[in-house]
Parts: C-alpha cells; sequence; structure tokens
C-alpha cells in the first residue's frame, strides 16, 4: 500500500478585490496508509483541495505533500504516474469523442505500438463491461456508463492509487451500487471524498473536513456521525422556518474542534 | 450542454478503400482542397470538385447523415456569407465562395470519418518529428490536434445552451447575453480540459529516454 503523507499543510488562494489571500487549507498533517480512504464535509470546506493536493493538482503554500516519498510539487511526473484522479463530472476528463480513444489515449505514453495500444484498450474496456460501447460517443452513454469510462481510462495505466473526486454525485442509485461495487473491487488505495455517506461507510477510514481543518479523522460509523452532528447544529427546528439565526452556520466551537 | 453538433464527421468504423488509402493521401487532398479554394476561380468548377467529394464520402459508407450533421453548423453561416457576397459581388462570386468552404468541410470531413482520431494523432505526431530537434513535442502536437477536434462540439454546444436560455428570458436580440456566457463557458472548459489532461499526465513533455 502505498504511502501519502502530509506535512503542516497550508493551501491559500489569492481572492479578486480582497487584500489577504483565502485558506482553504490549515495546517493539515496526516498520514494516509489505509486501503481506503474517505473525505466528507459541507461544501467548500476544502475536501476537493485535499484531494488535488494528493495528485500535484493543487500546490500547497506552506508545507509538503509525499507519495511514497516523491513530493508532489518537485517531482509532480512521478506522483502523477502513481496516482490516478478521477474528477466529479467524468465529461470534463474525457477529452476524446469515444471510450475506446480515450484509454487508448491514457496508453500513448506507455505503449507506443498503435496495435498493442488499441488490444490493451479493449482489455480494459472489456474489464469494465464497457467494451460494447467503445465506439459511442461519450455524449450518448448515460451518467454511469460515463464515470465508469472516465475511472477505466484512468485505471488503464494502472496506478498504485486512485483519487477520486465525488465520484457518486451524478449518478442515480443503480449507477452508485454499481460504482461502489467497482471501487470495492479494485487492487489500487482509494482515497474519495463524497456526501454519499453510504459509501463514506464502505471506508476503511474516514476524515471529517471543516472549514479547512480535519475535525475527525477514525472509523466510517464515527466520522458520520460526527458530520451529521456537525451539519445540522445551529439548523432550525423542521417547520421552524428561518427565524433566529437562519440558516447561518452556527456550529458550536466544541463540535468543529473535537478530536478523535 | 444540449447540443454536441460536430464540425467535422466523426469516424466511422469500415474497410472501405477510402478507410484503407494511407493517412498521408487523405492529408494531402485535405491540404489540396484548401489551397485550390483560393485558387479556383469558377464557381461551376466548385460544384463538381464538391460533388466528387460528396461521391467519395458515400463511398466509403460513412452515411448520407453522418455528411449532412458534418455540414449542418455550417449552413446558417454560409447562407450569411453567401447572401453578403451576393450583394456585394454577384451571384457568381457568392457560389463559388460558398461551394469552397464546402469543397473544405467535406473533405475534412472524409479524413476523420474514415480515419480513427488515434491514427490521425499517430500521423500528426510523425508529421511533427521532424521539428523534434527545435524543442517540439510531436505527442503534445497532436494533442493539442486532438483538443481542438474535441473542443468544437462544446463550443457548438455552449452556443446552443446559451442561446435557449436568452430566448427563455427574452434576450435573443442581445449580443451580450449571447457571447460573454459563452466567452465564459468556453474558457472554463479550457481550465477543465487543462486540468484534466494535467491529472492524467497527457501533455507533459516526453521522458528522455523516450
Amino acid at each position: 500500500m502505498s504511502s501519502i503523507v502530509l506535512d503542516r499543510v497550508t493551501v491559500r488562494v489569492p481572492v479578486d478585490g480582497r487584500p489577504a489571500p483565502k485558506t482553504l487549507l490549515r495546517e493539515l498533517s496526516l498520514d494516509l496508509t489505509e486501503r481506503r480512504i474517505g473525505v466528507i464535509g459541507a461544501n467548500g470546506s476544502g475536501k476537493s483541495t485535499l484531494l488535488r493536493l494528493l495528485n500535484g493538482l493543487v500546490a500547497p503554500s506552506e508545507g509538503t505533500v509525499r507519495v511514497d516519498g516523491a513530493d508532489t510539487v518537485r517531482s509532480v511526473r512521478e506522483v502523477r504516474r502513481r496516482v490516478g484522479f478521477v474528477f466529479t463530472d467524468p465529461l470534463s476528463q474525457l477529452v476524446m469523442p469515444t471510450g475506446r480513444e480515450d484509454v487508448e489515449l491514457s496508453l500513448r505514453r506507455s505503449i507506443r505500438n498503435a496495435t498493442e495500444r488499441r488490444a490493451h484498450a479493449e482489455s480494459v474496456l472489456e474489464r469494465f463491461g464497457l467494451l460494447p460501447l467503445a465506439d459511442q460517443s461519450i455524449y450518448e452513454l448515460s451518467g454511469g456508463e460515463r464515470q465508469l469510462l472516465a475511472l477505466a481510462a484512468v485505471l488503464a495505466v494502472d496506478p498504485e492509487v486512485l483519487v477520486l473526486d465525488e465520484p457518486s454525485t451524478l449518478l442515480d442509485l443503480r449507477n452508485r451500487e454499481l460504482l461502489r461495487r467497482t471501487l470495492a473491487g479494485l487492487r489500487q488505495q482509494v482515497i474519495l471524498s463524497t456526501h454519499d455517506l453510504e459509501l463514506a461507510r464502505d471506508m476503511d477510514r474516514v476524515l471529517v473536513v471543516d472549514d479547512g481543518k480535519v475535525v475527525f479523522d477514525g472509523e466510517p460509523a464515527a466520522a458520520v456521525a460526527h458530520y451529521r452532528a456537525l451539519s445540522t447544529a445551529g439548523l432550525p427546528a423542521p417547520g421552524g422556518g428561518l427565524a433566529g439565526g437562519g440558516l447561518e452556520r452556527a456550529v458550536p466551537e466544541q463540535a468543529r474542534l473535537e478530536q478523535p | 450542454m444540449s447540443g454536441h453538433g460536430f464540425l467535422l464527421a466523426t469516424y466511422a468504423p469500415g474497410s472501405s478503400l477510402i478507410h484503407r488509402t494511407p493517412l498521408w493521401l487523405k492529408f494531402l487532398l485535405v491540404v489540396g482542397c484548401g489551397m485550390a479554394s483560393f485558387l479556383v476561380a469558377d464557381w461551376a468548377v466548385s460544384a463538381v470538385v464538391l460533388a466528387l467529394l460528396c461521391g467519395l464520402f458515400l463511398l466509403s459508407g460513412a452515411g448520407p447523415a453522418r455528411l449532412l450533421r458534418a455540414v449542418r453548423p455550417v449552413l446558417p453561416v454560409l447562407l450569411a456569407i453567401g447572401l453578403f457576397q451576393w450583394w456585394q459581388l454577384g451571384a457568381p462570386t457568392a457560389a463559388r465562395i460558398v461551394l469552397n468552404v464546402l469543397v473544405c468541410v467535406v473533405a475534412a470531413s472524409i479524413l476523420t470519418a474514415t480515419t480513427p482520431v488515434q491514427a490521425l494523432l499517430d500521423g500528426v505526431a510523425s508529421l511533427a518529428r521532424p521539428f523534434r530537434r527545435f524543442g517540439a513535442d510531436p505527442e503534445r502536437f497532436a494533442l493539442t490536434i486532438a483538443i481542438m477536434l474535441r473542443s468544437i462540439p462544446f463550443v457548438v454546444g455552449a452556443y446552443m445552451d446559451v442561446r435557449d436560455s436568452a430566448r427563455a428570458r427574452g434576450l435573443e436580440r442581445n449580443p451580450r447575453a449571447l457571447v460573454l456566457p459563452v466567452f465564459i463557458s468556453t474558457v472554463a472548459f479550457a481550465r477543465q480540459t487543462g486540468e484534466a489532461l494535467a491529472a492524467r499526465g497527457l501533455g507533459e513533455p516526453e521522458d528522455p529516454e523516450d
């Protein structure tokens, strides 16, 4: 299993019209070695930024991220060979008109011979049950088929780690179930962010991210319970309307700071 | 995104004579048609060439529907150009210009309809290989062409989406309501595509040992 180490990582981004940059992640130190790791948290909490750090898509403003010892800034190519990344919307990831061509594109660097490349692409598509759809336009595929195809295109180069940013957000129940089963069968280390708490429960370890910090790190059931408490704290009672602070975040300081 | 009209025909698997024609010859056909469009001065010649190319396209077995899909997105633009040229320079010149543009589109469609994208990329990469000594990366060059082909349907689709929403708000005559959102979504798409390529390690300089 790969070892991913974040050492006091802070990520800041400049914001137009503001003198001070916005902090997306603060002083994060983590050692990610489990086979299945989930990241849950509210929209804008920093989940995607955390995942993007692992593939070098985001560079830390302070601190370091290392994948099996390779720094994600200095050795970004090596890191990207080890860490495959799947985006929420497969259409932003699939760059070729058909599935076959997209998987072949992934293999262009590693397999120079066109015939071998084609054969390998077919075997990858077959493994995911996508061979009958190989020559169909990506726009004609269902959401689930597209997500599986995006997964197949990334796994074609056999990375050690698979990072998925909210992979089930755009999927219906059946396709979500298909994705869960597919992920369960992978040999790769899987790190994913999700709003799907069932998917989070399949993980070995779950991190709860809030306001750029990991506020809980541990067993899935406990993490989900913590996230629920965090998300519902300060909400008006059912039917209570928006009086008394409305939907403003009113998470108790204790819940924010609680550590496992 | 609702519309995904593709300016050039998508690949139609097959084993016709045109499918088996070497890639360089098909490239030559496209380049030749592009150059001829500047030289041909008689609309009747352009019409004959267009008819021949349409015949070649149909001979490949790619089908009239695919040809129509490839040509349809340019027809409104050609209509506008044709009417303007007719008004300015007369009917023969207008017909020649419109027919020459169609010749280029159909020639390019023959290439894309009978050549798998990967073969096209291999061809582009080998064409660019001599420029390696000047620091060019053939794979990057090929990838750029692929991204260009992929981006055309997106921009067309974005325009159709924006036009529909402008219509729904009664703003279809407001150029700002049409142009700005298309521009913004195209830039966002370019950023997303760049990020996706980076995440997959595509488009990075080749390893020295490659």
